[in-house]
């Protein structure tokens, strides 16, 4: 059942800041799927931030690339890959190229629908992928990536009812998601995406969508749209509670009634250490990945106090479930870091979630923080992922406990010379 | 247009947030789509701030645009509100420096008073990293030096020292030392650390010493110009280097103090900057003459960095450890002039001037040199390679971030640089002697130390595939005696061995290496 929880709940402030643009995802989609190659149309600062930002390494040979927009070629009419792609397919033979566009591009107003297009072969299709800044954050551009693979799903006969699973993860969690199904006796179609571009699942009007991410709802849509399926609305299956309502609801969707209270209970039960010490305690989540909502939930439901969770888009439809379990709790879409920081200066929480450029700082300002990031790169799916997730929230706590007492005046001096008193 | 999987240099908006991360009361706001603030990152986790970084971003959205909407008055306001900088500085990205906009105009509607603000619009198509972040240094000690009382005390200002350079603080440290060892007093370090009131007070200063040719050389030109100010250029790297950079500094202290009836300054006893104060400053000079670095003699070395480090390191390395040079280069073209009369007569060829890691990889492997100085990308390069690679330069890692007293200035980088040579190379004459007569009982150090290809040191230890046959790394099939006739030449010309062999073998239409072919091809090769 779907309940919309009126506009009152939800706080709209004027922008994110201190967070990434929707390229990022590069960084775990080319690993994901393992016969691609992701080319972004932009400028040095793409290039910057991939190296930097992303901390990512080049070793043999990168899977991605930048085809590199320099000043000659901003007055020229539409952008000329056909070398780069040529370079592209001799080096690296991938079955498929993802094009991505930037900010500049955009700016300049290059057609990269047709430019994909033109691009494309029957052998090597290239796929138009909107991950710029001026639109995408973060985590969203995986949502264009999965709607630019759409095509490339073969259509699943009516009747043949299957769940396809949605979002990126390891394999590793993958087959744990497919064996709990399995078990429940539900039919797998498999995952958007799936590993190889050529194994991409079937999807048709019986099929059912199972969002394992929370910020992949334009996908959902679009096969809705498309391809007759049916999307889960439940709660997305991170901590006990979010799994044991996804699996419930999904069986639901397939006819099958189970009650997994018993799980739910031995899966909180093997994190009671963790529960009991985040009890009680205040936590703040500034916006980053767009898991904020499923985060901050789980915290609630393990009795954590959540003083405020921001997210940088929140889709009232998608996220539905998780809005309402979130009933009383400060959500803040698009907030407005200047703010956030002062009302964190002077509420105290005692953890803030928070992004890779404003991590060490809050440390810095006596906080016990934890990276939102890591949430990305670490299995805390499901029933396999319960006691991962309880101990990152927790792992925090404890080292900070196991470290002697700090005195910042001291340990701190000539750290940051900038951020010292003009004398 | 070109494919590009890794840049040397940052981009104009990271020189700018260089140097205003650095200051105080200074503030930067990026007028720019959402991420491209990403690089507040880098400070927050290379240099592990424990403040905010003063960057802000006024985000540009898609849907602004269409609306005509500017957030950036509103951006300006909120960061006057919340900082009250001194000075906020506001830079463009890439896409709004193509949407034209007025950003002075924009900049004034926020009512923010107009001498608090500085819109430093440089073409981030054209400039980068080094040459926005020298550019707005200047610009911001033309804007604030003023006219002030000579201190009474020789004093210097330290120019160019900015956030994330390589090694900053500890070389900035050595200096310190070197000139309280002198009597001399640090006047201003900027940008590191200085407020606008420390630029307004430069002028106080007897002498400015700015030792990176990248940034700061600009700044210091003009205070020379502007104020008649003296300025040191040249990079104390290497203890020669050091010296004359110290008497340089002592002579035109001395120049101005003569002006004013002070009392000359000369040069102390050398141990006087050891760091207990009754040791040689440095043991580079009897390091390099000691006999077992003689094989330093034979050791070739490649250097690719930065303008001001590539000049610093050839020289050092053959003018004070006596190795040889077989190749330097840099990425920063604009500096490519200066470097190449700086090493006039130091190179056997060209400088090598690029922007493109792979060119530089290929170099590094068509040499195979004994030691690499390079950027962390060419640690990536040599690690496939297995050749020794020492970090010198930026781009840097987070590695290169230590906590640790290494500078590379003064006499105690030349011992740290020294060290650091020694532990990359390849050890010297024990080594060789080992390995030159066979490897009995040192199997694991070709493994572990070599591992040319992983399959041949297996191979050698009795563990080869079937047939006793080995693929070298292009694609060539060795036979096992072709390969244990290998493992008697000398491992630190093996693989160059290895290389040529399978060379002249494709040359010659074999399919494999056998005993016979690897013979002709030493004939052919000559040994």
């Amino acid at each position: 059942m779907l309940q919309v929880p009126g506009d009152g709940s939800i706080i709209k402030e004027d922008n994110v800041t201190h967070s990434f643009c929707g390229l990022a995802c590069v960084g775990w989609m080319y690993q994901k799927i393992k016969d691609s190659f992701f080319l972004i149309l932009g400028t040095h600062t793409c290039a910057h931030f991939l190296q930097n930002a992303l901390g990512m390494m080049i070793f043999a040979k990168p899977r991605f690339g930048i085809a590199l927009l320099e000043e000659g070629d901003l007055s020229k009419h539409e952008p000329s890959l056909e070398e780069i792609i040529a370079e592209i397919k001799a080096d690296h033979n991938p079955s498929v190229i993802f094009l991505l566009s930037s900010c500049t591009p955009e700016v300049m107003k290059v057609d990269f629908k047709g430019l994909a297009d033109h691009l494309a072969t029957p052998e090597v299709p290239v796929l138009f992928v909107p991950a710029s800044g001026l639109v995408y954050n973060f985590t969203q551009a995986e949502d264009s990536v999965l709607h630019a693979l759409v095509p490339f799903c073969p259509q699943a006969p009516a009747g043949e009812k299957s769940v396809v699973f949605l979002g990126s993860v390891n394999d590793a969690t993958a087959d744990d998601l497919r064996a709990e199904a399995e078990e429940l006796g539900i039919k797998v179609g498999g995952f958007l995406p799936e590993s190889r571009f050529e194994h991409m699942p079937a999807i048709g009007p019986d099929t059912v969508l199972a969002p394992i991410q929370p910020y992949l709802s334009r996908v959902a849509v679009k096969l809705e749209r498309e391809r007759g399926a049916r999307t889960l609305h439940s709660l997305f299956p991170f901590g006990p509670d979010g799994t044991r309502a996804f699996w419930e609801d999904l069986a639901k969707m397939f006819g099958i009634e189970v009650d997994l209270s018993d799980r739910e209970k031995a899966a909180w039960e093997k994190i009671r250490r963790q529960t009991d010490l985040l009890k009680g305690k205040q936590v703040f989540l500034t916006a980053d990945t767009m898991m904020e909502l499923p985060l901050a939930r789980f915290l609630h439901s393990a009795g954590a106090e959540v003083m405020e969770c921001s997210s940088a888009y929140i889709n009232k439809k998608f996220h539905a479930r998780e809005l309402q379990a979130l009933e009383g709790v400060r959500v803040v879409e698009q907030p407005n870091f200047h703010r956030q920081l002062e009302d964190i200066k002077r509420e105290r929480p005692d953890m803030v979630v928070t992004s890779l450029m404003t991590a060490n700082p809050f440390v810095g300002q006596g906080f016990i923080v934890k990276w939102s990031m890591e949430f990305m790169l670490m299995s805390i799916h499901g029933w396999s992922g319960v006691f991962t997730l309880a101990n990152m929230f927790v792992s925090p706590f404890d080292r900070r406990s196991a470290l002697p007492e700090f005195d910042r005046d001291v340990w701190l001096e000539g750290v940051m010379p900038s951020a010292e008193k003009v004398s | 247009m070109r494919l590009a999987f890794w840049l040397y240099e940052g981009t104009a908006l990271h020189g700018i947030s260089r140097i205003t991360n650095s200051m105080k009361g200074v503030h930067t706001v990026y007028h720019a789509p959402q991420g491209d603030d990403y690089i507040t990152a880098t400070y927050t986790m290379l240099e592990r701030t424990p403040e905010f970084p003063a960057l802000s971003i006024s985000v540009v959205r898609g849907r602004d645009l269409a609306q005509g909407v500017s957030r950036l008055p509103a951006t300006l306001q909120q960061v006057e509100h919340h900082y009250h900088p001194e000075l906020t500085v506001i830079a463009p990205s890439c896409s709004t420096a193509l949407l034209q906009e007025d950003l002075r105009q924009l900049a004034a509607h926020s009512g923010v008073a107009q001498e608090k603000l500085m819109v430093y619009a440089v073409n981030p198509f054209r400039v980068t990293e080094n040459e926005a972040a020298d550019g707005l240094f200047t610009e911001l000690v033309k804007r604030y030096a003023a006219n002030g009382q000579k201190s009474a005390v020789p004093a210097v200002n330290l120019l160019g020292f900015t956030s994330l350079g390589f090694h900053l603080k500890a070389n900035l440290t050595s200096l310190r030392r070197m000139l309280s060892t002198l009597g001399v007093k640090v006047n201003v370090v900027a940008p590191w650390g200085a407020g606008i009131a420390d630029l307004a007070r430069l002028p106080e200063a007897w002498l400015n010493i700015a030792p990176y040719h990248e940034i700061g050389r600009t700044a210091a030109e003009y205070l020379e110009q502007e104020f008649a100010m003296p300025a040191v250029y040249d990079t104390p790297i290497g203890v020669e280097p050091t010296l004359r950079w110290l008497r340089s500094i002592i002579e035109k202290l001395n120049e101005v103090g003569a002006g004013c009836g002070a009392s000359p300054i000369s040069m102390p006893a050398l141990h006087d900057f050891s760091l207990d104060g009754m040791s040689a400053p440095s043991g580079v000079p009897w390091f390099a003459r000691t006999a077992d670095m003689e094989s330093f003699s034979n050791k070739k070395a490649f250097v690719f960095a930065d303008a001001t480090t590539t000049v610093a390191m050839v020289k050092f390395l053959r003018d004070e450890l006596g190795m040889k040079v077989v190749g330097a280069g840099t990425y920063l073209e604009r500096d490519a002039d200066w470097v190449r009369r700086e090493l006039e007569g130091y190179l056997p060829g060209e400088l090598m001037v690029t922007d493109r890691f792979q060119d530089v990889a290929k170099v590094i492997e068509d040499e195979l040199p004994d030691l690499v100085c390079g950027t962390q990308m060419e640690r990536h390069s040599c690690r496939k390679l297995d050749i020794p690679c020492m970090v010198v330069s930026p781009p840097t890692h987070i590695e290169n971030h230590l906590l640790g007293y290494y500078p590379f200035f003064g006499f105690d980088g030349a011992d740290v640089i020294a060290d650091r040579v020694y532990l990359s190379c390849k050890l010297g004459l024990e080594k060789h002697l080992i390995d030159f007569f066979g490897d009995a009982g040192l199997e694991y150090e070709d493994g572990d130390a070599a591992d040319e290809t992983g399959v041949a040191a297996a191979a050698a230890n009795g563990h080869s595939p079937a047939g006793g046959s080995t693929e070298g790394e292009g694609g060539m099939v060795w036979t096992g005696e072709a390969e244990t006739m290998l493992k008697k030449v000398p491992f630190f010309v093996r693989k160059k061995v290895r290389k040529n062999t399978e060379t002249f073998a494709m040359e010659q239409g074999e399919g494999e290496v056998t005993v016979e072919v690897f013979r002709r091809a030493k004939d052919s090769l000559g040994g």
